[in-house]
Formats: C-alpha cells, structure tokens, sequence
C-alpha cells in the first residue's frame, strides 16, 4: 500500500494535469459551437471506424446470443407467415364465395365445416350453424362451384348433411346441354353415376349434369358435375360416371341455400301413389 | 510561500487584464495578431515551480481568459494548461536563473507559446474553410513569433538588473 502511495505521489504531477485536462475537455464539450459539433462528429466517425474495425473478431459468446434470437425470430416469422398465408387462402375463398351469395336468387347462410367423414360409405359433413341460423333438414347445401348435398339433422348451433358421396342420396338431375333426366347417386366407391338414362338417350362425355326441375328437395340449375365416362351398363342403360364439381377433400366452407320443397306438391304426390297401388 | 503564490496570482492577473483590454493596441496584420502576455508569464512562474504550477496556473489563467472573451469555454484552459505544464519539465534549481535570465527564456516562450497556440487555433478554426497550413501561416507561426519577441522584454529587465548589481 505504501508502494502504492509513494508511486501515485511520485505521479501526482501526472495525475492533477489528467484532472485538468479532463476538466477542460468536458468545459469544452458544453460548448455548443460549430467547432465542437465539427469535433463531435469527427468523434461519432473516429468511434465507428474503430467499431467497425474491432467487429471483425468475432465475439463467441455474443455470436451465440445472436444465434439465439435469430432462430426464435426465425420461428416466429415461420409462424407469422403460415398465419398470413392461411388469412390469404381463406380471403380468397370468402371473396369467391361472397360473389356466388350475391349471384344466388336464394337467401342463404353460410358455414364452416368443422367435422367430415370420406372412408364410409355413408358420408356426413358437420356444419357450424344450425337451428339459431334458420337452417331446417331437408335444405340443399352448396358451394360456388355446386351441389355438395342435403341437411339431415339439426341442433341449436350445428347441423348434419348428407354429402353426395353418400349412398342414401339420391337427386333428380339432367343433362345440360341435351335435356337427358336421370338420378344421381352413388354406390359406396368411385364417382357418383347418372342412372336411369336410357341406352339411347343423348349424352356425351363433358356434358354437365345439373339438379332437374323434378327434385322435390333441390332447386333446378345447380350444377352437379360434369361426365367423365358415357358406357353401357346393360341392354336398357347406360353407364355414365361424373366427376362432381366439388372437391370433398379440401371443402372448407359451405352455404346452406334457405330452399324447402313445395308442401303442398309432396302431398299431392303422395296421395296419388297411395291410390293408384 | 502563500505570499508568494498570491503575487504570482496577482501579477497574472494583471497581465490576463491587459490581454483583454490594452493589447489590441499593438495587434499587427489583417488578422489581429496579438502577443500573448499571458503565456510568458506562465511560463515564468512554471519554470520557477514546476509542473504543478504550470498546470494549474495556465488552466486557472486560461479559464479566466475564457470567461472574459464569453465564448469556448474551456479551449484556453485546456491549451494553458498543457503549455503551462510542458514549461514545468525546464524547472531545474541548477538551471533556473539561467532559464529566466538568457536568451533560454525566449525558447522556452516560443517553445510553449507554439504548443498553447496550436491547441487554442487548431481546436478554434475547426469547422470552418480554414486548413491546417493556413492556420498555422496566418495564426499560430505569427501569434509565437510575436509572443517571443515580447519574451525579450523580461530577459532584458533580468539583464540590466544583474549588471546594475
């Protein structure tokens, strides 16, 4: 301690001009001159240089920090990203399906699907609306490229359809352009078929296939989907598979089209069947 | 001692008063150059007694002068202080009356005076159009040379004395 003292005492000359010195530049610098703010950025360049120069040796312990941030921010921007492209898929399906409600005579709602089977050969779809939004059994549900099938069940907030990939549906359709009626339905595996249409009748692979005016559950003109095979099924019919306009794999949104059959055309119906057996 | 310091107080004092007030009289060239009264008699005093001294006396005369002239506080204070404190490495008790009585006292004055003025000029012209040559030309090479010639006059004093003795 006394060699310490005796060495600081021998520099105190030293010690007192540093003092003063570092009194002056700190005067100096309280200045507010053109000189000091030229000096000053002299400073903030002579510094960066310096910095610039030190940043060449890489400093582990900081590289690992930066590593770190980097991959979280990496991540959060992954996530960011897929989030942005699903807002984007989904702003372009809802704009695709706000032009086909404003084209559509009738009042529709519409849906997400939140539950779907495609292994069976009963297929359902769930849908998020239900009773609370006006929605009855019986009532076509549909998408901007077509037919997707029939409500079967209700509740408060949900509902069941019945999809065309389901061999309890059955809908009377026809061929667009040759007027050719037949039923559309489908036998548990491959595509729906038309059936009932003669060996005769006009229809040519490429026609589209629309619900006819003899549905009682289904408005006419909702396209169904095109055909895809015109074959002989035996002497009397034909075979004609289509494929449909929607696609059950990625269906994500549907609207279910406030559309009940006529009453009073279903009773009239039923009674004359039950005459004439 | 204390007496001692507050002549050499005093005695600079006096000087830094005629600095701000009479030396205008004699400033030569377009640029106003001046001798400075202050640095010899820092110089004088630092030789006598020392580093510490020099130090303090030029950061206390500087700052002084500062605050009389209302701009860049702190610029003479730094620059006498370094001047003030380089005077301080002649003082030697074998060599001080040779230092402060000969033509040695005259280079000792320039010697700091260039020192003092490089600091003060170089820090003051920073900023503007003025190179380092040119400040160095129409400033600081006059300024020392005027402050010199100026030193002879307590050589001349010191001279006369010791003959009259």
């Amino acid at each position: 301690m006394k060699t310490l003292l005796s060495y600081l005492g021998n520099l105190k000359e030293y010690i007192i001009f540093s003092a003063l010195v570092l009194v002056s530049l700190i005067l100096i610098f309280q200045n507010d001159n053109v000189q000091i703010r030229f000096v000053r950025v002299i400073a903030v360049n002579v510094i960066g240089t310096l910095q610039s120069g030190f940043s060449i040796i890489p400093n582990v312990f900081e590289l690992e920090r930066e590593n770190k941030t980097l991959r979280e921010t990496n991540i959060n921007l992954s996530k960011e990203l897929s989030m942005l492209k699903e807002a984007k898929l989904e702003n372009l399906r809802i704009n695709q399906m706000l032009d086909f409600k404003t084209r559509t005579n009738y009042r529709v709602a519409s849906g997400k699907i939140i539950g779907k089977t495609l292994i069976q050969t009963r297929n359902n779809i769930t849908i998020d609306i239900g009773e609370n939004d006006s929605v009855k059994v019986g009532m076509p549900v549909i998408t901007d490229k077509g037919l997707v099938g029939k409500i079967v069940a209700t509740s408060g907030n949900y509902s069941i359809a019945q999809i065309l990939l389901n061999k309890d549906l059955k809908v009377s359709a026809k061929d667009q352009r040759s007027r050719v009626d037949g039923i559309i339905s489908w036998d548990g595996e491959g595509k729906v078929r038309m059936k009932n249409v003669s060996k005769s009748a006009d229809v040519q692979m490429g026609d589209i296939i629309m619900t006819s005016e003899y549905s009682n559950s289904f408005p006419a003109g909702i396209p169904i989907g095109f055909v895809t095979t015109d074959g002989t099924l035996d002497n009397l019919f034909k075979n004609i598979e289509v494929e449909c306009f929607v696609n059950f794999e990625n269906l994500e949104e549907v609207f279910v089209l406030k559309y009940l059959s006529d009453d009073e055309r279903k009773d009239l119906e039923k009674k004359f069947n039950e005459k004439t057996k | 001692m204390m007496l001692e310091y507050l002549k050499y107080g005093a005695i600079m004092l006096a000087l830094i008063i005629v600095q701000k007030t009479l030396i205008w009289l004699i400033a030569v060239t377009s640029y106003e150059i001046t001798p400075d009264l202050v640095i010899i008699g820092l110089v004088y005093f630092a030789v006598k007694k020392g580093k510490i001294t020099g130090s303090i006396g030029g950061f206390a005369s500087g700052l002084i002068v500062d605050i009389f002239s209302f701009s860049f506080i702190g610029l003479m204070a730094l620059s006498k202080a370094v001047s003030g404190f380089a005077a301080g490495f002649f003082n030697n008790q074998q060599k001080i009356e040779r230092y402060l009585n000969t033509y040695q006292f005259i280079l000792i004055v320039t010697f700091c005076s260039l020192i003092n003025n490089i600091i003060y000029f170089t820090m003051y012209f920073q900023g503007t159009n003025l190179v380092f040559a040119d400040v160095l030309l129409r400033y600081i090479v006059p300024t020392t040379v005027y402050t010199a010639l100026f030193s002879t006059i307590p050589v001349i004093f010191a001279r006369r004395r010791r003959f009259t003795r």
